[in-house]
């Protein structure tokens, strides 16, 4: 349903015109975040604590009119684009981050705070928040919680979920509630993990009790080259047979280092086939044995070059090229298209050459990143949408990948979330029945469905959609 | 119809951008206002919106005019989106496609009375009274903080247009330097300062008659076909010339940048250098002498036109670290501090929260001296750290080592 004009002047009047925008060029702008699907809301609201969400949330619900949160706008698969005329509700100006507390390694943190601005401001402490995402300059812990994040260091720490003790909700009525604590195991059902990779359907979440880590003694950046993907893809295997969990582990594939060799000027050899990041971090006498053990599982499975970062300088340009892969892909095409699957990591090579068969097949380039450790890919296809028929391929390509993933064991996502754009593939993982229980969780929080509708879960996953009751043991 | 000029953001430079967002936290406005209308990303997309077929109406006037075009979202995007060209090209459009007084009159001052030496000499006599007279305390709000940022008019050095200097020892070449149109006007000393080291370093240099204003501040603000006479100008004037020295930072940036307003400016951007990176290589070179320290520390501002857009943070630093200075960060991410040229007087707001925030940062170095290598940055800075009351000397780069070799020099002779 459009806001009303009436919502809207309720909304300036309560929290004033700066905190609402309307003009159709601004949300022409607000209807899209870097995936792309395009979406205008029908309003933008930016509120700046927990209670105007809560003051948003009951006008746009006495007015019928669903809501959907948004952070930087980072997100690849459509979750913060609103599926009608809805209000946006932006985060941006939450941004306080609180006292840290030193003791108990924790802190509260509005959902609009940059993630790499939490670990900056935390460094005075000796601590940092451990979920990296690629976007992490840019993306916000609201939308971290919202699409459970990863990146690249979550294969020794486990992703968002893991680091989130509690959480300040507002629900569709404009009640505010906390779930969690400090304990890292809540009594009782375990909302909070509920509530991380929601992506905004069950609650809008204001305020996050963050754990952090302390930063590591020591840690040593190992850049390895290979003349053949099979190599590097041993060579992750060997490194996680051989008892050795590195702090991250990620992989590209040539086209994408061409690419962002382009940009970060990081030494990385544009030659090699393959070419693996290993970090290790811990003591300083630890991570120089784990180094060798890695240089020298490396050399065993033919590496054409291992270096190990000299400086601190080296190891953040090595990073910056890491982290810089799916901006850098516009050098070639206009328009990209990440993907976002995983895969068991013995099946690596597997995965690979079937990409690189879709990418012939449909005449799609793809260039490969992914967090090698944990499967998880990131097939990028790029290409120029304005030319006629190359949609319609990209999507059959993304298809037969998607598909091609999962028959070999795999998942639809890894980390960056459902969206609008997987969630027609959630079936290709789950039946009927998981489907229908995930979409009644879904209305136990959010009954009048205000919260982010046409996400996640596809339309008519509710058997009572189909007028059939729930069969006996459906998965919850 | 959407762009009417041959100016407007192109197609492929608006395609270049592929929404990753990278850029946003770069960009000062964004920081402050958390819109993505007032982000990189948010202007190319309404740009895009545009060259769709939307208007260019008074909102679309209103987000590309919030943008500083300092252009910190270049050096962080991995698809080099040419974002300050398109920026340049969206304000060539606006103003081709709104009127009004106030645009008549932001024509006047950037595309025409800067390139009148008589108009910027009357201005600067205005302004030398004002300040004698302390009536610049009576100055209208908008402007009263640019006459507060202002040298002291008073005895400063003539023109140097049409001025020659020999080369000490055996010569370079010949370097030409850019008068400018404030910097002639407003800043003779940072001149004086470029004119002797250049000389000293082997340079003859000369400050050719039938130069202009470079034409940054017109293009900036989307008088196009201006900009182009301007450039048109000086690439006359500065033909032949083994080296064009520029002493302000966004003229630099803006000469380097000629080839997007005329033919032949890439040829004239492999001529033109900073006065810093002609200093720190005669430094290097051991042409200039390195002095010892004296204890002193100075605070260094980049200018976003020399660090963004120039890519030149090095060799600023070594200028001061040969005159002796001990050389203090203020801001690791180079954050604008809001002068922007005309910006400060088109968008006061943004700009002093930029400009306290920035002298926030000198006051907590502690640091008594300021080293800027740009006119508008040096008059920010000097406003708002006179606000805080803040007593810290803002000067050039080039300067400051120029008044250490002759004190160098100075006792050298009395010993």
């Amino acid at each position: 349903m459009q806001p009303s004009p009436e919502l809207e002047l309720e909304l300036r009047h309560r929290l004033g015109d700066e905190q609402v925008a309307s003009d159709p060029l601004d949300l022409y702008v607000f209807g899209k975040d870097a995936g792309l699907v395009r979406g205008e809301p029908g309003l933008v609201v930016f509120p700046r604590n927990t209670d105007e969400v809560a003051t948003i949330m009951r006008l746009a619900g006495r007015h019928g009119v669903p809501v959907v949160p948004r952070g930087s706008g980072t997100g690849l698969a459509g979750g913060a684009v609103t599926t009608g005329p809805h209000v946006l509700l932006v985060t941006t100006r939450m941004n306080r981050i609180g006292l840290v507390d030193v003791e108990n390694r924790c802190v509260w943190v509005q959902p609009g705070v940059i993630n790499l601005d939490l670990s900056i401001h935390t460094t005075p402490f000796g601590l940092h928040y451990a979920p990296d995402p690629s976007s992490q300059s840019v993306c916000t812990i609201g939308g971290n919680v919202a699409n459970n994040s990863g990146g690249p260091h979550c294969l020794a720490e486990g992703t968002t979920v893991n680091h989130v003790l509690a959480m300040e909700i507002v629900t569709p009525d404009g009640d505010i509630l906390q779930v969690g604590g400090p304990a890292p195991d809540p009594i009782g059902l375990d909302v909070r993990g509920l509530m991380v990779g929601s992506e905004g359907t069950l609650g809008i979440v204001t305020d996050v009790l963050v754990n952090l880590l302390p930063n590591p003694p020591a840690s040593r950046t190992i850049l390895l080259a290979f003349s053949e993907v099979e190599h590097a893809a041993a060579t992750v295997s060997g490194i996680i047979a051989n008892g050795l969990i590195p702090a991250a582990l990620e992989m590209m594939d040539q086209p994408m280092t061409i690419a962002v060799e382009r940009f970060a000027n990081a030494g990385f050899p544009t030659e090699a086939a393959a070419v693996l990041i290993a970090e290790v971090t811990g003591h300083p006498s630890a991570v120089d044995a784990e180094a060798e053990l890695v240089r020298r599982l490396g050399a065993s499975h033919r590496a054409t070059l291992i270096r190990v970062a000299s400086d601190e300088a080296e190891r953040k340009r090595i990073w910056l090229g890491r982290k810089s892969a799916f901006g850098a892909i516009a050098q070639m095409n206009p328009d990209y298209y990440l993907h976002d699957t995983v895969v068991p990591r013995t099946r690596l090579v597997e995965a690979i050459e079937q990409t690189y068969a879709i990418s012939e097949r449909h005449g799609i380039p793809m260039l490969n990143v992914f967090h090698a450790g944990d499967g998880n890919l990131h097939p990028l296809m790029s290409f120029d949408a304005s030319i006629p028929g190359v949609m319609e391929r990209v999507d059959a390509a993304g298809k037969d990948l998607i598909e091609a993933c999962v028959a070999i064991g795999g998942s639809l996502s890894g980390e960056h979330g459902i969206g609008m754009e997987k969630r027609d593939y959630m079936h290709l993982v789950f039946d009927e029945m998981d489907l229908d229980a995930q979409a009644r969780i879904r209305e136990a929080f959010d009954p009048g469905r205000r919260l982010n509708p046409g996400k996640i879960v596809p339309q008519g996953s509710r058997c009572f959609d189909f007028g059939r009751p729930p069969p006996v043991g459906a998965w919850v | 119809m959407s762009w009417v000029t041959r100016d407007a953001p192109r197609a492929d430079e608006l395609s270049s951008c592929i929404q990753c967002g990278l850029c946003l936290p770069s960009c000062p406005t964004f920081r402050l206002t958390g819109l993505e209308t007032a982000s990189p990303r948010g202007r190319l997309t309404a740009m895009s919106a545009v060259a769709a077929g939307r208007p260019v109406d008074s909102r679309f006037e209103e987000i590309m005019g919030a943008c500083l075009q300092c252009r910190a979202c270049e050096v962080v995007c991995p698809s080099f989106v040419p974002f300050g060209r398109a920026m340049e090209g969206a304000r060539a459009e606006i103003a081709a496609q709104t009127s009004g007084v106030d645009r008549r009159l932001r024509r006047l001052v950037t595309a025409r009375l800067l390139r009148s030496r008589m108009a910027v000499r009357l201005g600067t006599l205005a302004a030398s009274i004002a300040q004698s007279s302390r009536l610049d305390r009576l100055a209208p709000g908008r402007i009263r903080g640019t006459v507060a940022g202002l040298r002291s008019l008073k005895g400063r050095p003539r023109s140097i247009v049409g001025r020659t200097r020999a080369a000490q020892g055996e010569k370079r070449g010949v370097a030409a330097l850019l008068a400018g149109c404030v910097m002639d006007a407003w800043f003779g000393d940072v001149h004086t300062a470029t004119v002797e080291l250049l000389a000293a370093a082997g340079w003859e240099v000369v400050s050719p008659r039938g130069q202009t204003c470079c034409g940054a501040l017109a293009a900036h603000d989307g008088w196009a076909d201006d900009t182009r006479k301007m450039a048109s100008v000086n690439m006359e004037a500065f033909r032949g010339m083994d080296l064009v020295v520029v002493n302000s930072a966004g003229c630099g940036a803006h000469m380097k940048e000629y080839d997007h307003w005329v033919d032949g400016g890439e040829e004239l951007a492999t001529r033109v250098a900073d006065a810093n990176e002609v200093v720190a290589e005669a430094i290097a070179d051991g042409r200039l002498p390195r002095l010892s320290a004296d204890g002193d520390r100075v605070a260094v501002q980049d200018p976003c036109h020399l660090r963004h857009v120039q890519r030149i943070t090095d060799q600023p630093r070594a200028v001061l670290a040969a005159a002796g200075l001990t050389v203090v960060e203020i801001d690791p991410d180079g954050r604008c501090c809001g002068a922007a040229g005309i910006y400060s007087l088109l968008e006061p707001d943004m700009s002093r929260r930029l400009g306290s925030s920035k002298a926030e940062q000198v006051q907590a170095t502690g640091a008594l001296l300021v080293a800027s290598a740009n006119p508008g940055c040096e008059m920010q800075l000097r406003t708002y750290l006179s606000e805080l009351g803040h007593t810290a000397r803002v000067a050039h780069p080039v300067e400051l080592y120029w008044e250490a070799l002759q004190r160098a020099e100075g006792r050298a002779a009395v010993r």
